[in-house]
């Protein structure tokens, strides 16, 4: 157990490529739960603009964000590639986030992701823990700290 | 021994001995030489005693220990109640509360000895004994003695019920003879329950056990001291029985002696009473052909409570999969409606009907299962009350009823804290000082209600006083100076708006901060603690009458009858239980009163809402069309929110929107409709 968790937390992790954009992200396998089809998202009113409402997910009330609206980029476009990715976080139970297509599953080496420095003049770097470097090129590694918090 | 595993189980028995406890020493109070209360105080001190020392709590348990022998004595007569004991056993209550609280939050008593209250029992015991001093030195040389004596011979003591007697007088008068013993283990006995079970097989052979004391119960889960005692019926003399019983190792002593029985009652009755005795006999040879002590459990007291501790997560999760089942029913209901027209279509719906009715029933049953009385909540408030009687120095009295209503245990857990502020702003503020009542010429003790009972889908707890009220002129003054109205709106407002203005947060009308009531945070964490719940608290008031305050709370939290509407194409359930009338109206019919839109409803001027508005939406509908108005309530306040359309009623699941999402006050959850969307719940009691 103890040894498992130890490839885990420090000799590779594995992160799930998503596109936002121009851009591939990199979420960790650890806090994902599910990804599924862009589906019917129920409005709720008086939220902020980020948040879109809330999706069913076998019978569990989910709320969703658009990660997008979050990181100031324009608004999500929605086409058969969109899918809703399901997190399930400890400090915010789960929640969805919106991307524009799912790529591939990579496998990195604690040494080949880097820590970036912050300078917050750009507001998507606030949102980002890392930059992890693999075959396809780079990789910003989201860090939901900052993308959840209000 | 790892005890761990038993620690939810010791908390919860020892909150419920604690409890009773209390409970029972308030009666003894009332009714002192009442003896079933004695033996259950020293019952549950026993109990408690038994079990802090197997979970190694030391200070616990010598703490119940002097509790346990104070009680030993007031149960031999030999010690009287008095008011200063009544004390020392509340603090010694109070004390052990402390100590479970500590245990509860890390497993630990804590290192408070309480050595104050130890003293203070060991005084009384010590007082009581030199009071019963005398007679005693008279009797005996040695005191010792007579106690180790009196110790021995406990046969003597055991109490009887009249079945029992005649049991026995009975078996007298068959010619057999009737014994009672005391049975000793040893102190180094390690399985106290075991040996005391060989005794009882011993003895079962030559005879039959009438009464034990302890219960068989209570000595098979080893609670008992060192010794028990037994009533039999036999054919053997008695020397023949204690050397049975003296043959079974580990056993210090036996001793024994002729029951002395009263036959003459029932030799009128002999004849009849023969031959069911007859009966009852063989049918408990044939009980005990089976092994263990088990016959005299007839004899013994019944078993009460026939019940299963639940961890509440394992209803949880089946109230859950009701939950699903339900939304998968409504799910097949949408979908063979929309079939209608189909020839099978009549056989699928009788089915469907069929199925709606078990998972109606279903649903009940669970809701049920999660219901607890509220008394476990109240039945700590006549100690609350006769403590704050002693510090405030009023005479008061606490009248309740309705305990037995039932909420979910969940509503249960949180209610104990609001109702609890109410009685004490009720006892601290509501009630005049003594003085004052015998002056105005109201009874000397101030009466305090605490009334629960149901009203359709609600459970309603009043708490009333007949103090003085709420004097509305000062809370007026108050509200001014603390800025919270000014002075021109004091003037407007009704006696009703201002009695409301004391759930204000920062708001306190005790001209001196006590540490009864608090310091005005007290009743808008009241209010917010109950809407939390979805409920509500409501005051009325009457000058020097008295104040009630109403405490309406839901029956259940998780399923509700809703009605469905549109706003916009979006799709909103209102629970049913808020919904007055509906009323279709025409434009002409929506007035203006200090600009904002009102609806004359038979005589009742009714404020509206344009719910499109509200949830940020476009209404579907032309502005010059008719209007489907929901009237909704709370209280004695109305309003009329305007959707589009109608859906109709359903039974809907009530979903949390999750952490993430909570800034929208209006909207209390959400739901998912047989077709699996999802439609938000309006929370009707905010947007009035």
């Amino acid at each position: 157990m103890d040894l498992m968790e130890m490839n885990l937390t420090h000799e590779t992790n594995q992160f799930i490529v998503i596109q936002l954009g121009e851009e591939q992200y990199g979420i960790d396998i650890k806090y994902i739960d599910n990804i599924v089809r862009m589906q019917h998202i129920t409005r709720v009113p008086k939220i902020p603009e980020y948040l879109k409402g809330v999706i069913n997910l076998r019978g569990e009330v989910i709320p969703v964000m658009s990660i997008r609206l979050k990181m100031g980029l324009p608004v999500d476009e929605i086409n058969k590639n969109t899918r809703i990715i399901i997190l399930k976080l400890d400090t915010h139970g789960s929640i969805g986030i919106i991307v524009d297509q799912v790529k591939e599953v990579v496998t990195l080496e604690v040494n080949n992701i880097e820590k970036v420095s912050y300078d917050g003049k750009d507001e998507r770097i606030n949102y980002i823990s890392g930059i992890g470097k693999c075959e396809g090129g780079l990789i910003s590694l989201l860090d939901f700290a900052a993308v959840l918090a209000e | 021994m790892d005890v761990s595993q038993y620690l939810e189980i010791f908390l919860d028995e020892t909150k419920e001995h604690l409890q009773s406890l209390n409970t029972q020493i308030l009666n003894l109070e009332h009714s002192p030489e009442d003896a079933d209360t004695i033996n259950e105080i020293f019952r549950a001190a026993h109990s408690l005693k038994g079990m802090a020392g197997t979970m190694g709590y030391k200070r616990m348990q010598a703490l119940t220990h002097e509790m346990e022998s104070v009680f030993t004595d007031v149960r031999n007569g030999t010690l009287k109640v008095k008011s200063n004991m009544i004390d020392a056993i509340f603090q010694s209550i109070d004390a052990l509360e402390e100590y479970l609280t500590n245990i509860q939050a890390n497993a630990d008593e804590g290192n408070n000895d309480n050595e104050h209250i130890i003293k203070q029992l060991q005084d009384i015991l010590a007082g009581g004994g030199e009071e019963e001093a005398p007679p005693k030195k008279e009797k005996g040389a040695t005191k010792e003695k007579a106690v180790s004596m009196e110790r021995k011979e406990k046969w003597l003591e055991i109490p009887m019920g009249e079945s029992e007697s005649n049991v026995l007088a009975v078996a007298k008068k068959q010619g057999k003879n009737v014994y009672g013993i005391t049975v000793r283990i040893q102190e180094s006995c390690l399985l106290k329950a075991a040996r005391a079970f060989l005794v009882f097989k011993a003895i079962e052979d030559l005879g039959d056990i009438i009464v034990s004391e302890p219960t068989t119960q209570d000595i098979e889960d080893e609670k008992f001291n060192l010794d028990f005692s037994l009533i039999i019926i036999t054919e053997y003399p008695l020397a023949k029985v204690i050397e049975a019983a003296e043959s079974v190792s580990e056993i210090e002593s036996v001793v024994g002696g002729d029951l002395e029985i009263d036959t003459s009652g029932v030799e009128a009755e002999e004849e009849h009473e023969l031959v069911p005795l007859g009966n009852a006999v063989a049918v408990d040879n044939t009980a005990a052909g089976g092994g263990g002590p088990q016959p005299e459990k007839k004899v013994s007291k019944p078993v009460v409570n026939r019940t299963v501790r639940v961890d509440i997560e394992k209803l949880d999760v089946l109230m859950n999969l009701v939950s699903e089942l339900i939304i998968a029913k409504n799910s097949l209901v949408s979908a063979t409606s929309t079939e209608e027209g189909n020839d099978r279509s009549s056989g699928v719906n009788e089915q469907i009907e069929y199925l709606e009715s078990v998972t109606t029933n279903l649903h009940e049953s669970v809701m049920k299962v999660r219901m607890v009385p509220i008394e476990s909540v109240v039945n700590k408030f006549p100690r609350m009350i006769r403590d704050l009687s002693k510090k405030l120095n009023k005479k008061m009295e606490l009248y309740m009823s309705g305990e037995e209503t039932e909420l979910d245990r969940t509503v249960v857990d949180e209610i104990g804290d609001p109702l609890m502020h109410l009685l004490r702003n009720a006892a601290d503020h509501g009630l005049e000082s003594t003085a004052e009542r015998i002056r105005i010429g109201k009874p000397e003790s101030g009466s305090i209600f605490l009334d629960a009972y149901q009203e359709g889908n609600n459970v309603i707890i009043e708490v009333r006083d007949d103090g003085a009220g709420v004097d509305v002129d000062a809370v007026k003054r108050k509200a001014v100076e603390k800025g919270i109205i000014s002075f021109e709106q004091g003037e407007n407002m009704t006696e009703k708006d201002i009695v409301d203005l004391l759930f204000h947060a920062g708001f306190s009308t005790a001209a001196v901060v006590s540490d009864v009531s608090g310091r005005g945070v007290g009743l808008d964490v009241v209010k917010s603690k109950i809407e939390a719940l979805s409920g509500e608290v409501e005051v009325k008031s009457t000058r020097g009458e008295g104040s009630v305050w109403t405490v309406r709370l839901p029956l259940t939290l998780a399923i509700i009858q809703a009605l469905m509407v549109t706003v916009g194409g979006e799709k909103y359930a209102i629970s049913l239980g808020s919904i007055q009338t509906i009323e279709d109206i025409s434009n002409a019919d929506i007035k203006f009163v200090q600009a904002s839109e009102v609806i004359n409803l038979r005589g009742t001027v009714i404020p509206i809402i344009r719910m499109s508005e509200i949830l940020d939406i476009e209404s579907k509908k032309s502005p010059d069309e008719d209007m489907v108005v929901v009237i909704v309530k709370k209280g004695d306040k109305m309003a009329g929110l305007i959707v589009d359309e109608l859906m109709g009623q359903q039974e809907i699941v009530i979903k949390s929107l999750g952490k993430y999402i909570s800034k929208c006050k209006f909207i209390s959850g959400a739901t998912i409709l047989g077709d699996g969307e999802v439609a938000l719940i309006l929370d009707a009691n905010v947007l009035i």
